[in-house]
């Protein structure tokens, strides 16, 4: 594993070393994207940058989903975007079966255009209201003319009848569906160029539970069926853990933790992992009463100004003061797995954690919270 | 740094508008038989036979607080002399800015003073009779022309019936010839501040009525009501407070706009303020009274933008900090 | 005495569209210190039941009928300025999103203050030396500094901290929270009810926590009522809904979500969509989605009735008892099985 120190401004470069075997689908490494802030009316200038997504790296094979979990401020929809080449990376790598599509100008994408699509978050937003369904569905269709105006027609209704719409709407504007309906259109939308990689930005987080269901279930028959493969984002780690083989975890633009899915949830290994998943609810009330929070203290810091080294430290229950304050952290394996990395110098050794691992971070940790630029404005 | 870019623009680009009228001053002012060496002694005393950016150089100059003839020196800023009638643009312009001033500042608290009830009430019982009418008031105030209201009011109550003065201005403090002091002021002004403000009323009424029920329904008004505040309380601390705030800096900017010359409502009553003066001195291609309105105008928008950029900062605590 | 004692409540909006039946025939029970979770899914009327409760309705378009004895006193029928007293002293309210329940231009420590001086007749001082006491229980770092700021100054955590502190500061003997976490991170999901528990504690008061989250509930309610469109689906202690559930949208509901503890391979679905209260289904409003639909549930609204003659525990369903048993067991042994 390399580890170059640069001495310029004491930030230790890293280069994670993926366990690739050379046909994964999509392979991102050291993706970053940073957002300049800028001052001055006529000369701007800048003077600090948001951090948005500062050095992901993943793999994904075809058939897989890859689930992505994170708080807000965390970059996972930055880096969805990023992935969807609709914002430009600032660095880093993404190849794309075999090609690297970082570097590629407008043009040269169109071609790949048709194998990556994105499913969004809000069913109400996504769908323009002032076009027909029919049309939504088919316009990626006309776009990479994909078929005459029949055909287009005869695969749209084709497409509304796989995710569980009727066909006989094709004429209708989305204004006429229910939040669960609007979010099928936005699938069978995603689903008509018969992309090899689809990216669902919190497909589910606006929808009522008991349609969340339905959507789950439908992206996982049409997986199986068309052996599409996913990038899932959410915030609702009971959602990804439902739906996901592999699962990464972000935390301020960083991988924390990536992990096949059975690994995260028995064997979480970063600290910022177990609070999640301590902090989730249980709807069971004798498990749910009785289990022990690990309670974290003070909000996310701001991407503008992250902290030092790890960045978790500021609020992580097993700092160690004079290690993880000084020196980052490389995402490397730490336990038994090869596949289970994670960015951290004291990682759990246990799960559930044991009294004396949870006790929350004193009175250091705290000053060392507040002087790093807590959120001045709500995120 | 901006105000003053803008300045410098609008200056210019009355200039060269001015140039491109086929009217010669200097011809004007020799007026019927004019011989050619009329025409070019008149140019050259006016200044006209220059090249255009030495006239606009020299312009500027006139207009700076300081002199770089000689030892640098502070000087009086002069707007130049106008060229029908030599007098001194600075008069001229100092004359006439008091009236539209009195017009403006007055219209604008009748505009508000009827605008400000109207909105709320109507906010307060969207859809209701008072609601309805008000909308349809509204739409009058914004399509009818001012020159039109100008002429029927001074029809009905000045001349049917005989209430108030059809035109004429009167100097609010010193009294001179037929009329003056603040009674007779405002009695003259009574008619031209219905006018004028019946168009801004109605623009404000839409806007305080949409401001109004938009915090009406905001969360913190909601959570207000949740404390126990009585419904006096929430009005004015919650609701009209944050409500309020677009409205103020509108306001400040439609003054702003409006002391460059109401024209159509001086015009109807004979006001001599600076709409008026503005369009004789077009009309007589008097190019440095024209200049002078168009700076005086120009200053006013620019400081009332200003002053409303800083008020904002004040009563805005999230723009303060950013 | 219960502390708040509703009967069939009933809320009917006047729209343009007809009369929207928001809530049609809630009932239910809060004692001294309990904790009673109301669950649903948007449009079930859980929110407004609570508004009602608290008198907050537009004045203008809501109907309401039924009864809300607060301490004996029925809410409903109260003359406005007594309804004024009440809220924010007696019973307080706080709701899902803090970034805008709370006014972008005055300061924190003003709007605390203003809380307190709207109940009790004292000085300024002394309101905002009250307002920093519960800025410090309520977890703000720098109470002191923190009460001369504004709302976009404080983060989405820390200003529902903020209105936890407003609710409190009179000592209320209710607190309504109108799904204060769903806005916020899990993590900070998990500060704001950690912190909420230990108030409850504290100041001895009663809490309603409206939400949809299961989770949530199983976590910290005493007591459960499931709500589905404007009615009470079923209602009990926390252990008889979730260990023996008796109502087939409860066990959509609990078979529908994914969990961290339990694997399955589909979902439970509930098919279609929640009804519109403008024309809602005949008879029980749940069977155009049930899989266990007979004749009689497109006719007759079914009444709330007890479960196996345990008046804590009622549900509203035709189904026989027999068959919700097993139902139910099956559900919850489904789930056990799965358990890794």
């Amino acid at each position: 594993m390399a580890f170059k120190q640069d001495t310029a401004n004491q930030q230790p470069m890293q280069q994670t070393a993926l366990d690739l075997t050379g046909d994964e689908l999509l392979v991102v490494q050291d993706l970053k994207k940073h957002f300049p802030v800028t001052r001055g009316i006529v000369f701007q200038k800048e003077v600090a940058s948001v951090k948005a997504v500062d050095g992901v790296s993943f793999a994904l094979n075809e058939g897989e989903t890859l689930g992505v979990v994170g708080e807000s401020g965390c970059g996972k929809s930055t880096m969805a975007r990023c992935i969807m080449k609709l914002l430009e990376p600032t660095s880093g790598t993404i190849r794309f079966r075999g090609h690297d599509l970082s570097r590629l100008s407008r043009a040269e994408m169109r071609p790949f255009r048709r194998e990556m699509m994105m499913i969004f978050q809000d069913p109400y937003a996504s769908l323009n209201p002032r076009k027909r369904v029919g049309f939504i569905v088919a316009e990626a269709l006309e776009v990479h003319k994909l078929g005459t105006d029949a055909e287009i027609k005869r695969r749209v209704q084709e497409l509304l009848e796989v995710v569980g719409l009727n066909p006989e709407h094709y004429n209708r504007f989305p204004h006429e569906f229910s939040g669960g309906q609007r979010q099928r259109i936005g699938v069978a939308r995603a689903l008509a160029v018969n992309p090899k990689l689809i990216v669902c930005d919190e497909p589910v987080s606006a929808l009522d539970v008991s349609v969340q269901a339905q959507i789950l279930n439908l992206l996982k028959d049409l997986q199986r069926d068309f052996n599409l493969t996913y990038v899932f984002i959410a915030h609702d780690l009971n959602v990804v853990r439902h739906i996901s083989d592999r699962v990464m975890v972000m935390y301020l633009g960083q991988v924390a933790e990536t992990a096949t899915r059975q690994d995260l949830y028995a064997h979480p290994m970063h600290p910022y992992t177990g609070a999640l998943l301590s902090a989730v609810p249980v709807p069971d009330p004798t498990v749910g009463r009785h289990r022990k929070r690990i309670v974290l203290e003070g909000d996310v810091p701001s991407p503008i100004n992250p902290p030092s080294a790890c960045r978790f430290h500021p609020r992580c229950p097993r700092f160690v003061e004079g290690h993880c304050d000084v020196e980052e952290p490389a995402l490397i394996p730490r336990g038994t797995s090869t596949s289970h990395v994670t960015k951290c110098h004291y990682p759990l050794e246990r799960w559930p954690m044991s009294e004396e691992e949870m006790r929350v971070a004193g009175s250091a940790t705290h000053a060392a919270a507040a002087a790093s630029a807590p959120a001045e404005t709500g995120s | 740094m901006w105000a003053f870019v803008l300045f410098v623009a609008v200056t210019v680009v009355t200039y060269i508008i001015f140039y491109a009228i086929p009217a010669d001053p200097a011809r004007l002012a020799c007026g019927q038989r004019a011989t050619a060496e009329c025409i070019k002694r008149a140019a050259h005393y006016l200044g006209t036979d220059r090249p255009l950016y030495v006239q606009y150089g020299k312009f500027f100059g006139r207009l700076m607080p300081f002199s770089l003839r000689g030892t640098p020196h502070l000087k009086e800023p002069s707007l130049g002399r106008s060229f029908t009638n030599r007098l001194s643009v600075n008069y001229v312009v100092g004359h006439a800015a008091p009236v539209t001033a009195s017009l403006v500042f007055g219209g604008a608290v009748f505009w508000m003073l009827i605008a400000l009830p109207i909105g709320i009430l109507s906010a307060l019982r969207p859809r209701s009779l008072l609601d309805r009418l008000a909308m349809v008031g509204v739409l009058i105030g914004i399509s009818a022309h001012p020159v039109w209201i100008g002429l029927l009011f001074a029809y009905f109550f000045g001349f049917k019936l005989g209430a108030f003065p059809i035109t004429g201005y009167c100097d609010l403090i010193s009294p001179s010839g037929s009329c003056g002091g603040p009674v007779q002021w405002a009695y003259h002004l009574f008619l031209p501040w219905c006018t004028f403000a019946i168009l801004f009323a109605a623009l404000y009424v839409r806007m305080i009525r949409a401001n109004v029920m938009e915090a009406l329904n905001e969360d913190y008004v909601r959570t207000a009501r949740a404390k126990g505040a009585p419904e006096w309380l929430v009005m004015r601390s919650h609701v009209l407070r944050n409500a309020l705030l677009p409205i103020v800096t509108m306001l400040g900017m439609d003054i702003g706009l409006a002391l460059g010359g109401a024209i159509f409502t001086e015009s109807v009553y004979g006001l001599p303020g600076l709409g008026k003066t503005v369009i004789t001195a077009i009309g007589g291609f008097d190019l440095p009274v024209t200049q002078g309105v168009v700076v005086f105008a120009t200053i006013c928008i620019i400081t009332f933008n200003l002053l409303v950029d800083m008020l904002y900062a004040v009563i805005d605590p999230r723009i303060r900090l950013s | 005495m219960a502390l708040l004692e509703v009967n069939d409540l009933k809320t009917h909006f006047r729209t343009d569209d007809g009369v929207v039946r928001a809530v049609d025939g809630v009932s239910f029970t809060v004692d001294k210190g309990q904790t009673l979770g109301i669950v649903g899914e948007s449009g079930s009327g859980k929110s407004v039941t609570c508004l009602t409760i608290m008198g907050l309705n537009p004045r203008r378009s809501a109907m309401t009928t039924g009864q809300a004895l607060w301490k004996g006193e029925d809410l409903l029928t109260a003359n406005p300025r007594r309804l004024r007293e009440i809220r924010g002293s007696e019973i307080a309210m706080i709701f899902q999103d803090p970034m805008t329940s709370l006014n972008p231009v005055h300061k924190i420590g003003d709007q605390l203050a203003e809380a307190m001086r709207l109940h009790e007749d004292v000085s300024k001082k002394r309101a905002r030396a009250r307002a920093l006491e519960l800025l410090k229980a309520v977890g703000i770092p720098r109470p002191e500094r923190r009460l001369d700021d504004y709302p976009h100054q404080f983060s989405g955590g820390m200003r529902q901290r903020v209105m936890i502190a407003m609710a409190l500061i009179n000592n209320p003997d209710l607190l309504i929270a109108d799904e204060p976490t769903t806005a916020l991170d899990v993590t900070t999901q998990a500060q704001i009810l950690t912190l909420i528990e230990k108030l409850q504690e504290e100041f001895g008061s009663a809490v309603i926590m409206i939400t949809h989250d299961l989770g949530v509930v199983a976590e910290i309610a005493d007591d459960v009522v499931v709500m589905y469109a404007a009615e009470v689906a079923e209602k009990g202690g926390v252990e008889q809904i979730f260990k023996k559930p008796h109502h087939p949208y409860t066990w959509g509901l609990m078979g529908s979500l994914p969990r961290l503890d339990i694997d399955v391979e589909r979902l439970v679905q509930i098919q279609g969509q929640p009804p519109s209260l403008l024309r809602p289904p005949s008879g029980c409003r749940f069977h155009p989605r049930c899989p266990y639909v007979m004749p009689v549930c497109k006719e007759i609204d079914p009444p709330l009735t007890a479960v196996s003659g345990d008046l804590g525990h009622l549900q509203a369903c035709h189904l026989d008892e027999e068959t919700k048993n097993r139902e139910a067991a099956k559900l919850l042994a489904g789930m056990m099985a799965e358990a890794s």
